[in-house]
């Protein structure tokens, strides 16, 4: 069994993406052998409005029984951010709740993102970091967004010791520091962006913060799937018993899935 | 993980690099929903056998000084290794000098004896491509012939000049007379800062002027997923049937492939990873192409530029 834990549904403003409905990711799912994803709205990326998006996604995933874990989209900077946030957690159950402070105009660590990472710890779900969603080269010149960097993401740690951080398509973090931080153990990186042979990225990782931080991610459907089977493969190859705590039993005990 | 190459590949069944145990994990355990029973024969997930599928990899770097004494060679042998891991066959490597550096020639020559090294080490996995600076002058045909008289098969230019700069004619003529390929360092930048990095960065329309001028140079723009719009490359190369591309780099987003093919057939598109190995090898293989052209694409393309070379 296959849990992607980095997924979005939705239109992109700056790129054709294929199956980004719903009905065109479970066909995409089936046809890579993934079971369940993490689904999160680029809609609530976008809209001013972000729970708009929200309300969207959970529309759009419903139908779809389990094979979807919708994830809502909160901007503190917005009008009844809080509400919002409630009715995500304590009404549709959301396992987890992203920000993303570079669209939504804050930084982790300033007045917003302290509030809004203090209430997502409060309500005992982890937050959704996507590091960026496309590489900055390419950018669209409307596309103000940079990538979120690690030594925010340090601090945000530091800020809240009790929240744990689903920390997706992100590349250059070092496993010894975010340990040092108190990530060890509440954090569940993808390896989206990662490489398991060659750079061994994700072997590193396992040495510093253990298997039980690593899952499969496959950034669908902005990236093929592809490269994140063959990853899976080699871990298969190379650590057969971290396997199914990587494919998905990692995610599964992170957003409290059950087996 | 501190596992050596050797414990490395009897743990992996690596050792032979194409006759490899059968493949588990995704294709093995493909329920649609968890609990279904799985099916082996479903052809869901990666093709059948896909470590087995020859591959070249036309475009990838070796990077440490490994030929001075004393060497750290981990880099090489770890790209050795995910190269025997992955059914990459062959390594087609250079050490170009990036940040938009001008260098004098001796520096080139230190960075050339750095593959020619790893080619020595492992000449059945590493070939090379010679890297040369059109501003090095005469000494940069110089250059190219003492590494292609060593066994390299090609060069690489990046982004000191345009390749429309009449700087670089002189080294398109020498690629045309030897028959060897050219690949060249490619980004079309829309980001302010990373353009203003590397200003001289060809783009796929540099790439067609090169080309008509000298129509029979087997001209390689690189990386089309390197790093800038790999949308806007693929459309620019459109009216130049003579220019091939590289399907290495970073960014591993979805249909980047299927439109190489769709707009430009897929005779003209050749497998590299740049070092982004897994996620390179697996751009291909998602891809919604024939088995015959995913075959084309994986090497025989690219083979089929080999066998232009004249002595």
């Amino acid at each position: 069994m296959i849990i992607d834990i980095n997924a979005a549904l939705g239109h992109y403003p700056f790129r054709a993406l294929r199956s980004n409905s719903a009905d065109q990711m479970i066909a995409l799912m089936e046809r890579n052998g993934i079971a369940r994803a993490v689904v999160s709205s680029l809609h609530a990326v976008f809209y001013r409005d972000a729970h708009r998006g929200n309300e969207e996604l959970w529309a759009e995933a419903q139908p779809h029984g389990d094979r979807f874990i919708p994830v809502a989209t909160v901007n503190p900077k917005y009008a009844g951010w809080e509400r919002d946030l409630a009715e995500a957690v304590e009404k549709w159950k959301a396992r987890a709740i992203a920000v993303v402070p570079e669209h939504h105009g804050y930084g982790l660590n300033d007045e917003h993102g302290r509030a809004v990472l203090a209430r997502i710890s409060e309500y005992g779900v982890p937050v959704v970091l996507t590091q960026r969603f496309e590489d900055r080269r390419q950018r669209h010149r409307w596309d103000a967004a940079e990538d979120l960097q690690m030594a925010a993401l340090l601090q945000a740690a530091r800020n809240q010791p009790r929240l744990r951080f689903l920390l997706v398509n992100w590349q250059g973090l070092d496993g010894r520091q975010l340990a040092n931080a108190g990530l060890k153990g509440r954090c569940l990186i993808d390896f989206a962006r990662l490489q398991v042979v060659f750079r061994k990225d994700v072997p590193k990782l396992i040495d510093t913060l253990g298997v039980e931080s690593i899952a499969f991610g496959s950034h669908m459907p902005f990236d093929y799937v592809g490269p994140s089977l063959v990853k899976l493969e080699n871990i298969e190859r190379l650590r057969p018993a971290d396997y199914e705590a990587i494919a998905w039993r990692n995610a599964a005990r992170f957003l409290g899935l059950g087996e | 993980m501190s596992l050596d190459r050797r414990k490395f590949l009897q743990r992996a069944g690596a050792g032979l690099a194409f006759g490899l145990a059968p493949i588990r994990g995704a294709q093995r355990e493909r329920p649609a929903n968890p609990g279904r029973p799985l099916s082996p024969s479903s052809g869901v997930g990666l093709p059948k056998s896909w470590r087995e599928m020859r591959k070249l990899d036309a475009h990838n770097h070796v990077f440490t000084p490994v030929h001075r004494p004393n060497a750290n060679w981990s880099e090489v042998e770890n790209l050795v290794e995910a190269a025997e891991v992955l059914g990459i066959a062959k390594l087609f490597c250079s050490h170009p000098i990036v940040g938009g550096a001008l260098v004098e020639i001796e520096t080139v020559r230190d960075a050339n004896n750095s593959v020619l090294a790893a080619m020595k080490r492992h000449p059945q996995r590493i070939a090379g491509y010679c890297f040369v600076q059109p501003g090095n002058g005469p000494a940069a045909l110089d250059e190219m012939d003492r590494c292609l008289d060593a066994g390299m098969i090609g060069v690489k230019l990046y982004n000191q000049f345009k390749y429309s700069d009449p700087a670089v004619f002189p080294i398109a003529e020498k690629c045309i007379a030897r028959g060897i390929p050219f690949l060249g360092h490619s980004a079309f930048l829309t980001d302010p800062r990373a353009l203003a990095g590397q200003p001289k960065t060809s783009h796929a329309l540099d790439f067609c002027a090169l080309a008509r001028r000298y129509p029979e140079l087997l001209l390689i723009l690189g990386h089309i997923n390197g790093g800038g719009d790999w949308e806007w490359e693929i459309k620019g190369l459109r009216d130049c049937p003579g220019v091939f591309l590289d399907t290495s780099g970073s960014v591993l987003e979805d249909d980047t492939i299927e439109r190489c093919v769709k707009e430009l057939g897929h005779e003209r598109v050749l497998f590299a990873t740049d070092s982004t190995m897994e996620g390179c090898v697996g751009k291909v293989l998602s891809a919604d192409l024939t088995a015959a052209q995913r075959e084309d694409i994986f090497w025989r393309n690219f083979q089929r530029i080999l066998d232009r070379r004249r002595s």
